[in-house]
């Protein structure tokens, strides 16, 4: 007689709760000893029900609110609100304020790929590279506090231009800034192509083909590691990025590696347009009248934020507030792609997997789906019972 | 009748407090040295020993489905078997306090015993990352042990005794690393797997596992298998730094000799990415054993003519 065991699903579950994420997201690894041969994503933890919100606010308090949507790439959502407001309201910032938006852009991308540097280097198991790329990273942050007054929410846009200008010390300290963040970078970008011990991590794991890019949908720099020439500021530039033209770091291999080769040249791109701005900053007001009400109309966005293509739809009515908005982070676009390559990698290859893509859960989660914890069914709660369950809740809580 | 040495000896010195002050203090150095390495402040002097009495003070949860007397019990045998190691080994400068023929085995066997506490720690409960964390942990103890008790084992060949007394008598006349240093990388290297410091830090990788074998263990549990380990890490570099670097004969000595195996290590824990398990075994296997083995082979041709 022949034994016909299945073999025993050993599912590992990385999340909500885990050491390897910053963020609450759920991943189901189901592995064969280190194996993994299926992968399951489960998002929706960190709802905060953003876009509702900003249909009961006014247009100037939604430019705060959305600035919060992601703690890292703060800027680039108020940019992308800004622009797509004003070009419904038919106004448009001088060339000064649209230089300056970019500028803080710049600086916000090179902030974002230091610090995922040193994340993707922390999952790697290679924390000196991630406590020497974060101490580098303080230097544009003091830039960035020297500019506009925060470290984090810049709070540099406002609906019609910019609140911050540049004078000769800022420009002065940035251009230093810059000198030494080149330095680094290049020194990073030594290590990260050169360190026999990191490439083993690295090096050929994760293939994207440049075919499975463009059917996922990747986005953003994961996607310009396989060779998919896609970046908004190229192909419709907005703001600024028309008078200075970036130019697309690509790479050709689609591995981890070529995702830190292509995040670290575009921080030399970004150096280069930076001191650029400076050299040939526009004269110009900073800030145009903007009107209280917005014609009715509906307008869509892009912009490319340093993880990827960042999408905003808004709908006005003529009203003081949005009727719709919708945004889409990259994180959204890039996430199947994490799904599809973790199967066949190992499981120690998983969390640099993830880390490739720069992964940011809080920014891209638009609705929550419950799942029972007995039978693992799911649902979705409308309004009535979410409100029908936090009476029973807290009555619960009284007794 | 038992005299009052022995007792001593086994509660005060070697064994007992101050192996546990010693391996508190080591483990204070080790992190500190790696904070500075990596531009960080690090931990404060005390640090180690504020650890571990919070832990000591702390609840300490037992899982549903865990056999409780193993759960209870391993952490335990896992120290035991550390302070028993430091009766062997010469400790301070001091010969150690009982010596017999045969007592580097032992050792060695001993301070083996809180990897094999750690993978059945890790089996005993039901958590998926400690049964992952477990299998890594046994997986590395197959890579790394036969190529360590080997480069540990040439120096008892050449001298002819398998005495860890002997063995350090005869290495104060003789820096041993001199003629065999690759045993004397191999061993380092290996007592680093054995502490499972980085780039061995797989059965432990946190952004993969959690923290592998312990994820369930908290409170007592956990402050022993702490404290085992930094007992594993003072025994560990007197053990390398008796044998291969010229003995150490007297406290001072023995404090400049360890620190600068430590230095060593923190140096490589700093400079390189944690290894994947099939890296780590490979890397053992393809490298440590035949350089090993080449060492030896070099002593059994020396001997010979």
């Amino acid at each position: 007689m022949e034994s016909k065991r299945e073999p025993e699903r050993f599912t590992i579950a990385i999340g909500p709760q885990h050491p390897a994420l910053k963020e609450p997201g759920s991943f189901q690894f189901t592995v064969d000893g280190e194996i993994v041969t299926k992968a399951y994503v489960r998002l929706g933890y960190a709802h905060r029900g953003i876009e509702k919100a900003a249909e009961q606010r006014n247009w100037i308090q939604d430019l705060y609110l959305l600035e919060r949507i992601c703690g890292i790439c703060s800027h680039i959502h108020a940019t992308a609100y800004c622009l797509a407001v004003e070009q419904l309201a038919h106004v448009e910032a001088s060339a000064r304020a649209q230089a300056i938006r970019v500028l803080v852009a710049e600086l916000e991308r090179i902030h974002s790929h230091f610090l995922w540097i040193g994340v993707s280097a922390h999952e790697a198991g290679f924390d000196t590279l991630f406590m020497y790329s974060w101490r580098d990273r303080e230097t544009v942050m003091d830039l960035l506090e020297g500019l506009t007054g925060n470290r984090v929410n810049y709070s540099a846009n406002v609906l019609g231009g910019v609140k911050c200008d540049i004078d000769g010390e800022q420009r002065t300290a940035i251009l230093k800034g810059m000198d030494f963040l080149e330095k680094r970078a290049r020194h990073y970008l030594d290590v990260l192509t050169n360190d026999g011990m990191f490439l083993q991590r690295t090096r050929g794991i994760a293939v994207m083909s440049r075919t499975q890019a463009e059917v996922m949908g990747a986005i953003g720099p994961t996607a310009r590691a396989s060779n998919v020439a896609r970046d908004v500021r190229v192909e419709s530039p907005y703001a600024a990025y028309k008078q200075y033209p970036v130019t697309m770091a690509l790479d050709t291999r689609g591995d981890l590696e070529a995702r830190f080769v292509v995040r670290v040249n575009e921080l030399f791109e970004s150096f280069r347009l930076i001191r650029l701005i400076l050299d040939t900053l526009p004269e110009g007001e900073l800030m145009v009248r903007f009107p209280r009400r917005v014609p009715a109309g509906e307008v869509v966005m892009r912009v490319e934020a340093p993880r990827g293509e960042l999408f905003y739809f808004i709908k006005s009515n003529g009203s003081d507030r949005p009727e719709r908005l919708k945004v889409r982070t990259p994180t959204i676009c890039n996430i199947t792609s994490v799904i599809k390559l973790a199967v066949g990698h190992q499981l120690a290859d998983v969390p640099m997997i993830l880390a490739g893509i720069d992964p940011c859960f809080s920014c891209n989660d638009r609705t929550v789906q419950l799942s029972h914890a007995e039978d693992g069914s799911s649902c979705m709660m409308k309004w009535e019972d979410l409100r029908r369950h936090g009476i029973e809740h807290y009555q619960g809580l009284c007794k | 009748m038992i005299g009052i040495w022995p007792i001593l000896a086994l509660m005060v010195f070697p064994g007992g407090l101050f192996i546990l002050a010693g391996g508190l203090v080591y483990e204070w150095a080790d992190r500190k040295l790696l904070a500075l390495l990596q531009n960080r402040v690090g931990p404060r002097w005390f640090q180690p020993l504020a650890d571990t009495v919070k832990l000591l003070a702390k609840e300490e949860i037992i899982p549903e489905k865990a056999n409780k007397l193993l759960f209870i019990g391993l952490p335990v045998v896992a120290l035991a078997g550390g302070l028993t190691a430091a009766l062997y080994v010469p400790m301070a400068g001091i010969k150690p306090v009982y010596s017999f023929p045969g007592d580097l085995i032992v050792t060695l066997y001993l301070l083996s015993l809180l990897t094999l506490c750690l993978g059945l720690a890790g089996t005993n409960t039901l958590d998926r990352f400690s049964m992952i964390g477990a299998t890594r942990t046994l997986t590395q103890v197959f890579s790394y042990e036969a190529p360590f008790l080997l480069a540990l084992l040439i120096p008892a060949a050449t001298v002819g005794s398998w005495q860890i007394g002997t063995i350090a008598a005869y290495a104060q006349s003789h820096w041993l690393i001199l003629v065999q240093p690759v045993g004397f990388v191999v061993a380092l290297i290996g007592l680093m797997g054995k502490l499972e410091m980085p780039p061995f830090d797989a059965p432990e990788a946190h952004t993969e596992i959690s923290a592998g074998a312990l994820t369930e263990y908290s409170g007592r549990g956990l402050a022993f298998f702490h404290l085992a380990r930094a007992v594993e890490l003072i025994i560990g570099l007197a053990l390398v730094a008796a044998i291969y670097l010229g003995g150490v004969s007297n406290p001072l000595w023995f404090l400049a000799k360890t620190l600068a195996l430590l230095f060593v290590m923190v140096g490589i824990q700093s400079l390189l990415t944690r290894l994947r398990i099939d890296q780590t075994v490979g890397l053992w296997w393809r490298y440590g054993a035949i350089l090993v083995l080449v060492q030896w082979l070099v002593l059994i041709l020396v001997n010979r003519i």
